[in-house]
């Protein structure tokens, strides 16, 4: 049942009682491939501790380690994250969303929208747009599926229109949220995406985590699944096996819209406005999450957990290249660095045994 | 050039493991002739021609071209000795036209450095003059029918000087015009002094192209004979030889009732592919618990039926009559042909039959998911014993159900395609080449399973270019000709003459 998925590795064989990560590697390669495996872990835990190493000491506190900047990382990085894991089962199944950060401009200025302007309530912005987003999502996917055109091109051309109906939607600018009972002011419970659970952690950040879990666990335990590594694996034996590969193929880029739209309204919540342009270059930073993660974009191979890892490196990274005042292009060509690092070491990793 | 053979080969032997592919065979090539190679899959064709044209580099035995002995490092030194192949799947690049193509890698220049568009036209001109082929060297080869790309494969190799020219299948994919055209060709280049190594499995093209045929049989050379003096019967003959093994088990119960009922079957494809032919008129029936076979040469269109049948061919209309247990059976696509008990072993094991990098347990329960899942959670302790069990019961040799399936060799990856499409609980098995690229011994294993399968009660409709194979094992083999049921021969009326006259025997009315 295991793909290549580090989180699956923890399955153990019935006859032998030790779960396999605690078992004695074979050989040499066995320790070898689980390294490769845990990449993204590995990178993770490593750029933690440089992070340690590397912050500033302010009155005596590591910066880097206060309570106050770990929440402000993952309330960064919540954004991307929740974005990336939509993006992973797109990937995994050989394809590629660049939409996802339109449709969350396209969300943000939704839920602006229909609170402001339209005085709807919280829970019925949220369902309007959460399903605009599954609906543009899912009619990518079907154009992919039936038309066999590939996703690049389609989701490019989504792209550009998600852009285009959110300026025509907002009359090209930002729309400000308000809060309070009166017209023309959304509801005050909008503004707790904005805030932390118990002061500590960000109400996105929670988001992510649980998404992030939620979606490792589908990964690992689903029917659903395994269609989509199979799809991506080889499609033609994929088709031949009876996987139904046009529906998996919208449900996966159904998925990936309803994220980038959730991640649109937790946008707007936290900056109070919904604009046509945010989100810009969301999908880039998506995708570098999924690729850092050991996802190949060839599909077929990859996994949720290396996913997540992928997107808290990055923010820690960008984080303590901030806390350093190192200059924002010099982040840049950092995160640029490891990308190719981390692809680089994918490619190191030895082919089948 | 002038005197003596162009290419002789002597004595030329190659094993693989402990397999002779070939064995002590002797092979000239003259200046002007054309020499065809005859043999069953596994004779050892494919073996002595990729020594001759430099792809295999080991080998025993010696290899002279006019008159010296060669030994080739690669393809390019057989090239640069003048010997061209010309592959069934043709090596061009559709998106060039036909004159870049024809220079590919050794493009004419002008004194700038930039490529001389002009004169690599007019040569590529040239050269199609000389083949006969009023085709403007300006069209990309994208746009070509395959006739007419084969003629620009030609081409290459004449504008490479080649005087040995090896072709394999030409014409498996030609529409009949296009066998005439090509047979003008081979006219043309063996007066201008080009000896020819032609490879088919179709007698009656062989009969008129071929000056002189040598038959191999078990990697070795059967017999040479001169196909104007020798009957097609003794031909075969050569080929087929008297053995056939104890390898395919013993004969088995009664046969059901009729669980497949083919009539009339037909696709009009909405896009007619190159090299596919449709189902034109199929009968057939399979009774539960019966091994049918179904024969044909190449491109005869057992694959292409066998894929309808599975609603995994390519998109057309469809007529004529197709029922299972009596009901009618039109199957959308892979998934409902699935759910009414039809399974489908794909010939082509890696590219459509397995994931490859995926492990063992991956493959072998991806068509049976539904059934090993509760409410869309995989069921992981059912997923391992049925996994156990299958790996069990077909002797599937894996280092561990988790190791990727590309790990495995070609025999044990065939069993877990197997296996994969038996967790479905098939009524109908459809098989298309099971055994090909399988060793001896994982053979035996598959014809003993398929004999166990029939013993339950499935009904197994399998394609085979084997004849041996379909021979022993079938109760019945159905023959196809052109998409066309011609003969249906029960067990005992089934030989290998009458077969190969069947399957040949349309192309002996249509031979020019």
């Amino acid at each position: 049942m295991n793909p290549p998925n580090p989180t699956a590795v923890a399955e153990a064989p019935p006859e032998t009682p030790p779960r396999r990560p605690l078992r004695l590697p074979r050989d040499r390669h066995a320790i070898v491939d689980s390294f490769f495996r845990f990449q993204s872990l590995f990178g993770l835990v490593a750029v933690f501790l440089i992070a340690i190493a590397v912050s500033p000491v302010r009155n005596g506190e590591n910066v880097f380690l206060s309570s106050g900047n770990l929440a402000n990382i993952v309330r960064a990085v919540s954004e991307i994250g929740i974005i990336a894991v939509g993006m992973t089962f797109v990937i995994l199944i050989g394809g590629i969303d660049l939409s996802v950060g339109a449709v969350l401009g396209l969300a943000a200025v939704g839920s602006a929208t229909l609170m402001v302007n339209s005085g709807l309530g919280i829970l019925p912005t949220v369902l309007i747009v959460l399903f605009i987003g599954t609906a543009f999502g899912a009619t990518q996917g079907a154009i992919v599926a039936r038309l066999g055109i590939q996703s690049f091109i389609v989701t490019l051309a989504g792209l550009q229109a998600a852009r285009g109906i959110a300026r025509m939607w907002s009359g090209g600018l930002g729309i400000p949220i308000a809060y309070g009972d009166g017209p023309q002011e959304a509801p005050e419970a909008f503004s707790l995406l904005s805030g932390s659970i118990n002061g500590v952690l960000p109400v996105p950040a929670v988001l992510f985590l649980a998404i992030g879990v939620g979606a490792l666990l589908v990964l690992r335990s689903t029917a659903f699944a395994r269609h989509v590594y199979a799809i991506g694996g080889n499609e033609k034996a994929a088709r031949l096996s009876g996987v139904p590969v046009r529906r998996v193929r919208i449900t996966v880029f159904a998925i990936s819209g309803l994220l980038a739209a959730l991640a649109g309204i937790i946008h707007a919540g936290q900056l109070n406005q919904g604009s046509p342009n945010d989100g810009a270059g969301y999908e880039l930073d998506a995708i570098a999450a999924v690729v850092i993660g050991g996802t190949s974009l060839a599909g077929g191979s990859g996994s949720m957990g290396g996913t997540i890892a992928g997107a808290l490196l990055l923010g820690i990274l960008n984080n303590i290249l901030a806390l350093n005042n190192i200059d924002a292009n010099v982040q840049l060509v950092v995160k640029g660095l490891v990308i190719v690092a981390a692809a680089a070491l994918q490619k190191l990793r030895p082919r089948i045994a | 050039m002038t005197k003596g053979p162009l290419v002789r080969m002597t004595g030329i032997g190659k094993r693989f493991g402990g397999v002779h592919a070939c064995r002590d065979i002797d092979l000239t090539v003259t200046a002007g002739e054309v020499h065809a190679l005859l043999g069953e899959n596994g004779a050892g064709k494919s073996t002595l021609i990729n020594i001759l044209s430099g792809v295999i580099t080991e080998y025993d035995g010696t290899i002279e071209v006019d008159g010296r002995t060669v030994a080739f490092g690669g393809p390019a030194d057989a090239q640069r000795a003048g010997i061209a192949t010309i592959h069934q799947e043709l090596d061009l690049v559709a998106g060039l036209s036909i004159a870049e193509n024809m220079f590919l890698g050794r493009e004419p220049r002008t004194r700038l450095g930039t490529v001389d568009t002009r004169r690599m036209r007019r040569q590529a001109a040239e050269h199609l003059r000389t083949l006969g082929a009023d085709l403007d060297p300006r069209r990309l080869v994208g746009s070509l029918r395959v006739g007419e790309q084969q003629l620009v494969e030609i081409g290459r190799a004449l504008s490479l000087d080649a005087r040995v020219l090896i072709m394999d299948e030409p014409t498996a994919a030609l529409a009949d015009a296009e066998v005439d055209r090509l047979f003008a060709t081979i006219a043309e280049l063996r007066r201008a002094g080009v000896g020819i190594v032609y490879i088919s499995h179709r007698m009656a093209e062989i009969e008129v192209v071929a000056d002189r045929v040598t038959v191999l049989r078990n990697g070795g050379v059967a017999g040479t004979v001169d196909p104007r003096t020798a009957s097609r019967d003794e031909i075969i003959q050569l080929m087929v030889g008297r053995s056939v093994d104890a390898l395919y088990g013993e004969g088995r119960n009664e046969p059901g009732d009729v669980l497949l009922d083919v009539r009339g079957l037909a696709v009009t494809p909405r896009r007619p592919t190159p090299g596919r032919t449709e189902p034109a008129g199929v009968d057939l029936t399979v009774r539960s618990g019966e091994i049918v076979g179904l024969a044909g040469l190449m491109g005869a269109g057992r694959t292409e039926l066998l894929e309808t049948l599975f609603g995994a061919g390519g998109a057309g209309r469809r007529s004529g009559a197709v029922t299972i247990d009596g009901r009618p059976y039109r199957p959308r696509g892979p998934r409902s042909a699935l759910a009414r008990g039809v399974a489908f072993v794909p010939e082509d094991r890696r590219g459509a039959g397995l994931m490859l990098e995926h492990s063992v347990t991956d493959n072998v329960v991806l068509s049976a998911l539904s059934s090993l899942t509760a409410l869309g959670v995989v069921r992981r302790t059912a997923v391992r014993r049925t996994v156990a069990e299958q790996l069990r019961a077909l002797a599937v040799k894996a280092a561990s159900p988790a190791v990727a399936a590309a790990t495995l060799s070609g025999g044990n990856q065939q069993k877990i395609v197997f296996a994969k499409q038996l967790l479905t609980r098939p009524r109908l098995l459809l098989l298309d080449e099971p055994t090909r690229g399988v060793d001896i011994g994982a053979k035996a294993e598959i014809y003993r399973l398929l004999h166990r399968l029939a013993d339950t009660g499935m009904a197994i409709l399998l394609a085979s270019s084997e004849l041996p194979e379909l021979l022993s094992l079938c109760d019945r083999v159905v023959v196809l000709h052109r998409g066309r049921t011609v003969a249906t021969l029960p067990r005992a009326s089934a030989t290998q003459q009458a077969i190969l006259a069947a399957a040949n025997g349309d192309d002996a009315k249509e031979a020019r």
